[in-house]
């Protein structure tokens, strides 16, 4: 767990910045680049993001070192996780960036699903954090989306100072463990990153990585260069972006604590408040409770116990804890009875409940549905995701 | 017989609309998405009910369940070691039943449970697993969630992985394609063929929900010690993508890879699907079906495919009972007879060489009571035994 | 020994991997024979590693995934007994449960190479770093060897085998990695090439001890009060002579590789003049530098201490360099319920150390980084505040449990 970091002590603020410097003006100091990614999907993708950024590093002479966030392994299939990678000019600085659990400030966050820029819950007892709660002043969040600046500072917390929203367009690359999901992503962010913040890295550097190795041919050069030219990069001013309310963690200390590791059950009916797997989701299902048979196939595969029994015996679903796995779409034997819908279409609704919005108005919660549905609806077809090339 | 200390009665449940909507396993855990091992849990917790004590060994359904001091168990709950699922089960049940037998706590039937993953199950517990099921004294029931690999651990080979498949102990290289060359170890038949005392062991998977809650109950109801074992699709150790959990546990079904069963005192039975292709009414899908929409056989090529068929077929077309007893039977004793029989009793064993042998012949046991020697009843007669003195040890 | 630099010299790849990686790759060079895998993290990517090296047909051995700790550890004292060399490992309590194996290969002097990822022992099951599960075989006669980084991980490896396999000692040899610190984070680390190695690590030979049909011996009969003093006091008579054995192992290893620092038990960063000093193991020494730097431009004299090899304990060699100070901060990442002062294990074995000296520091004791819990330079601040607190002779507790929530 991120230590040093209790209630009562600020946010990470100037504790590292060289006074008044910004991220992308300080020249010779280290350099940390966070890759927030979707559990097991995306790991391999961001093991390769770090390692490509120390090795463009090294083309300057610089050294570099790869963490693992340890407290996210084992990762879980969607729960959101880091890695880092740091640089620094020499090995005195680079050894003050080790041994660390994560770096206390980034310079670059790079998200590579952008449905996890409404916040990201990784464990027990830390609520959902922003998405950039340690980017650094002045630091660039890179997110990989088709969806423009305006509408992701509709979801990622405001800062009181100037930082910088790149944008590389499109879909998240969802692998696994066993096949890696070779599809030019990789090469993109490095090619956006190149772009967006030549501090880190120059796009020479980058490409001159990619050329040494034999296994890759012009293809990720290609796409190295398209995520260079087609990042755009939006410059946030100090209070743009949504309200702030995230409230940091006060862990019990020990002699709060109860002896001998116990805590109390669940209790009947209620759920665990402690922990809340919502920003596991990529997609969410949208229930119609018209043509819903009642077999309650959806209730009982449920891995996360998400859905409720109605007094008309129908499934509400508690969006708190649903992670969108997708197996109640699946399991549905009502064709389009249960489709799943990108998370992102879901700002203004959160996780509350949208069964009393259909008890309500049956008329417009269809319009509401057939609206989510048309714009961000999501069909897997493939049984684990092979290579398609990225567009 | 009962073992004493009474076992909780429950109903089976048979249809999904008969399932009690009440959760003993909530909400807010840390597992992946589309995770088919902890459904077995909601579904085990949820047919046991409120009076239950629940073991949890180390293993993806410790942490990632009770995960960073929190816990979404609303039965009581306690960690135990990686392979002590077995012991943890004797140890809390026995201390239940000596409390009540010397009145320091109220009887009333407490549900026991030990779970634990094929890691901690079926490799390293193997013995105390097998210990507990020869405790016929004590009621507890060992539910081992197999999702096939140490999936905690970011997934490694166990004794329960597929032949062939793809771990980080057994990732596919330029020299060996195939390094995981194990045959998956038949365990709930295992257990069955060695623990005659046991009254219930069966086999199931939360694909196929009501199936599993009912056997479930039918474990706890038993008495005694009891085993259950349950097939787990596992989005990241299997690599799929996770709305199709369900799917792929039914596929394994319907391709006659796993069998679901259960041998309830003494009587061994196929269920469901695996019954019906017994039966001749389905024909077993090919096991490519199942295999090539996983990423753990990815690398598989035509002939891994067959080898895997190869071995399936087997299994069904040579195994004494297909899924169960991995031997044939070559003699010289024949079991006649087309009606299943309770325990043998009333076979009939032609040209056995000890027919009409006195002390070997089945009649001479009639009028012999069928309950088995009970030690524990104060009438037990040990004057007969005079030189039988305890044992000083070594 | 003598060294012979191979002609052409010593040419070392530079790679960037974790410091489970790095121990896989001396495990290739040293040509290790068998193997036995159990998952438990975070030692188990070395295993990883090594599964990945033996299927693209870069290592040829045997590797075996046991079904518990105490079967991989009595797979490999095995193999180890018929002339195997052989490479194992685990973390917290998956090395406990191979204890029972942990206990006997010590007496049968069988050279089996351990990376021990540290990790906490359950309960609650944590799978962050603390010591302890190396330190429980510390009077059994496993050597002991703690590790900063990915480098110190190839390095200490090799060096295992060669300590450990030397006739003179033969004795099994356990490395301390920290997890996720180094187990989990990636570092650049220099990787010789094959003759430079082999011209380091002469093969495994047991000699007359080998079980073979040709070597009829029956090894470990069953003995009693007339046999086992004797035994065990052979035994102590060995672990006598780790160090010159460690010493001349360094030496090489340095004219070789150009690695390994001035002392091989100990690193001593900034503590020419210094007034008082911490000490420690493992990764924890990259944050006290930070500190040791920060505070000397401030103009306080501090240095840092890392010990390097906890078993056999550098007593002689630590009670002089300790004797220039006069106080002293051992930060243990351990803990030690009921023992002299509450304090740590390395604290604990220290003062025993320097009771004879006739200059003694003075001694404090810090316990943090429990359960993978940073240690981050401002706690190595702190202790070093308290530690000059007992330099400048005022009264400060003997123990001091740093970052723990009240």
């Amino acid at each position: 767990m991120p230590t040093g970091r209790e209630a009562g002590d600020s946010m990470p603020g100037d504790q590292d910045t060289i006074e008044g410097r910004t991220s992308t003006e300080v020249r010779d100091e280290a350099k940390s680049v966070e890759f927030t990614y979707r559990g097991i999907f995306q790991k391999t993708l961001a093991a390769n993001l770090c390692k490509h950024v120390v090795m463009a590093a090294r083309k300057r002479d610089w050294l570099g070192s790869t963490i693992q966030r340890y407290s996210d392994s084992p990762e879980r299939n969607g729960i959101p996780a880091k890695q880092f990678a740091v640089i620094a000019p020499d090995t005195e600085t680079l050894e003050g960036h080790m041994a660390k659990y994560e770096p206390n400030e980034l310079d670059v966050i790079t998200v590579l699903d952008d449905t996890m820029c409404d916040g990201i819950e990784s464990w027990a007892w830390y609520g959902r954090q922003p998405i950039n709660v340690r980017l650094r002043r002045g630091g660039t969040l890179l997110v990989i989306s088709n969806r423009s600046a305006e509408e992701l500072l509709k979801v990622i917390p405001r800062k009181p100072w100037d930082w910088t929203l790149a944008i590389v367009p499109g879909t998240p690359s969802m692998g696994g463990l066993w096949v890696y999901r070779d599809d030019g992503t990789d090469m993109r962010v490095l090619g956006a990153i190149a772009s967006a913040r030549p501090d880190i890295f120059g796009f020479d550097a980058i490409s001159a990585v990619v050329k040494d190795d034999e296994s890759l041919d012009n293809r990720y050069l290609d796409a190295l260069r398209s995520g260079h030219d087609e990042v755009s990069v939006y410059e946030v001013s100090a209070g743009e972006g949504k309200e702030d309310d995230y409230e940091p963690v006060k862990l019990p200390g020990w002699k709060d604590m109860r002896e001998a590791i116990i805590v109390e059950a669940v209790k009947p009916g209620e759920r665990n408040p402690h922990y809340r797997s919502s920003s596991d989701r990529t997609m969410r299902p949208v229930v119609n409770f018209d043509t819903c048979i009642k077999c309650r196939q959806c209730w009982i595969d449920c891995p996360d116990e998400c859905f409720e029994i109605s007094e008309e015996e129908l499934h509400p679903i508690n969006y708190s804890y649903c992670t969108g796995c997708g197996i109640c779409a699946n399991v549905c034997p009502v064709e389009d009875c249960i489709v799943m819908v990108n998370d992102l279409e879901f700002v203004e609704e959160g996780d509350k409940d949208v069964f009393p919005m259909w008890e309500d108005d049956k008329d417009a919660y269809h319009e509401w549905r057939e609206e989510k549905i048309a714009r961000g609806r999501i069909d897997h077809q493939a049984h684990f995701n092979a290579d398609t090339w990225a567009k | 017989m009962e073992a004493p200390g009474r076992a909780l009665k429950l109903d089976p449940i048979k249809s999904i609309k008969k399932a009690p909507a009440e959760e003993f396993y909530q909400s807010g855990h840390r597992t992946c998405q589309g995770c088919l091992s902890a459904l077995p849990m909601r579904l085990m917790a949820k047919a046991a009910g409120p009076r239950t004590i629940v073991l949890g060994t180390t293993g993806c359904m410790y942490v990632a369940n009770t995960t960073y001091m929190s816990t979404p168990w609303v039965v009581p709950w306690m960690h135990t070691q990686l392979g002590a699922a077995g012991s943890a089960a004797v140890g809390t049940s026995a201390g239940l039943k000596a409390l009540m037998r010397k009145g320091k706590m109220k009887d009333e039937p407490i549900n026991v449970i030990a779970f634990c993953g094929d890691g901690g199950g079926a490799d390293m517990g193997l013995a105390a697993i097998s210990a507990a099921l020869t405790d016929i004294e004590y009621n507890l029931l060992i539910f081992l969630y197999d999702n096939e690999s140490y999936a905690n651990t970011d997934i490694q080979t166990s004794g329960q992985t597929p032949w062939g498949a793809v771990t980080t102990f057994s990732p596919p290289g330029k020299k060996h394609r195939i390094m995981q060359r194990r045959w998956k170890k038949n365990v709930p038949g295992m257990l069955a063929a060695g623990h005659p005392d046991t009254k219930y062991i069966a086999s199931g998977t939360p694909a196929i929900p009501v199936d599993m809650m009912d056997k479930v109950r039918a474990a706890l109801s038993a008495g005694g010690p009891t085993y259950m074992h349950v097939l787990d699709p596992c989005p990241k150790g299997w690599h799929y993508d996770p709305e199709h959990s369900n799917e792929l546990g039914k596929l394994a079904i319907e391709t006659g890879i796993y069998p679901l069963y259960e041998i309830k005192d003494g009587l061994c039975k196929l269920t469901g699907v695996t019954k019906q292709i017994a039966e001749g009414k389905r024909q077993r899908k090919p096991v490519r079906e199942y295999l090539e929409k996983q990423g753990r056989f990815a690398h598989f090529k035509n002939q891994d495919y067959a080898y895997f068929q190869k071995k399936i077929d087997e299994m069904w077309e040579q195994w004494l009972i297909p899924g169960v007893v991995a031997f044939t039977y070559g003699g010289p004793i024949n079991i006649a007879g087309e009606e299943a029989k309770i325990r043998n009793r009333n076979v009939v064993r032609e040209n056995a060489s000890w027919v009409g042998m006195a002390g070997h012949s089945h009649e001479e046991f009639e009028g012999v009571s069928d309950e088995p020697y009970e030690p524990w009843r104060d009438d037990n007669e040990m004057d007969e035994y005079p030189n039988a003195l305890p044992s000083t040890g070594q | 020994m003598t060294i012979t630099i191979p002609s052409g010299g010593v040419q070392q790849t530079e790679k960037l991997m974790t410091g489970t990686q790095a121990v896989a790759q001396a495990v290739r060079l040293a040509d290790v024979d068998v193997m036995a895998a159990y998952p438990i993290r975070p030692y188990d990517g070395v295993m990883q590693a090594v599964a990945k090296l033996i299927a693209n047909g870069e290592l040829d051995a045997e590797y075996i995934v046991a079904e518990g700790e105490h079967s991989q550890f009595e797979i490999c004292k095995h193999a180890s007994a018929v002339g195997s060399r052989v490479f194992v490992g685990s973390s917290g309590v998956g090395w406990m449960y191979a204890m029972e194996s942990l206990a006997v290969t010590p007496p049968l002097r069988l050279p089996v190479v351990a990376m021990i990822g540290n990790r906490a022992l359950d309960d609650p099951g944590a799978f962050g770093v603390e010591h302890n599960d190396a330190m429980c075989v510390r009077d059994l006669g496993w050597q002991l060897f703690w590790v900063e980084d990915a480098q110190e991980c190839f390095d200490a490896t090799l060096m295992a085998y060669r300590v450990g396999e030397d006739k003179r000692v033969s004795f099994p040899v356990g490395l301390g990695v920290d997890g996720a610190f180094i187990t989990h984070s990636q570092a650049l680390v220099k990787i010789p090439d094959q003759k430079s190695v082999d011209a380091y690590l002469p093969p495994y030979d047991l000699g007359d001890r080998l079980l073979h049909p040709d070597n009829p011996i029956s090894i470990a009969p069953q003995a009693n009060e007339d046999w086992v003093m004797e035994i065990r006091k052979q035994t102590d008579e060995a672990a006598r002579r780790v160090k010159d054995v460690i010493r001349e192992a360094h030496a090489d290893f340095r004219e070789l590789f150009g690695r390994g620092g001035d002392n091989p038990f100990f690193e001593e960063y900034r503590t020419e003049d210094a007034d008082y000093v911490l000490l420690g193991m493992g990764s924890l020494g990259l944050p006290a530098k930070v500190m040791v730097r920060r505070l000397r431009d401030k103009g306080e004299k501090v240095g840092f201490i890392r010990l390097k090899w906890f078993r056999p304990f550098p007593d002689v060699e630590l009670a002089e360099t300790l004797g220039r100070f006069r106080a002293v901060g051992v930060v243990d990442r351990d803990y030690s319920y009921g023992s002299p002062s509450q304090g740590g294990v390395l604290y604990t074995d220290l003062r025993a150390a320097l009771y004879n000296s006739e200059q003694r520091p003075r001694m404090v004791n810090f316990i943090g980084g429990l359960g993978g819990r940073e240690l981050t330079p401002e706690m190595m601040d702190e202790m070093a505040f308290i530690t000059k607190k007992a330099y400048d002779g005022e009264e400060v507790p003997d123990v001091s449990w740093i970052g723990v929530r009240e």
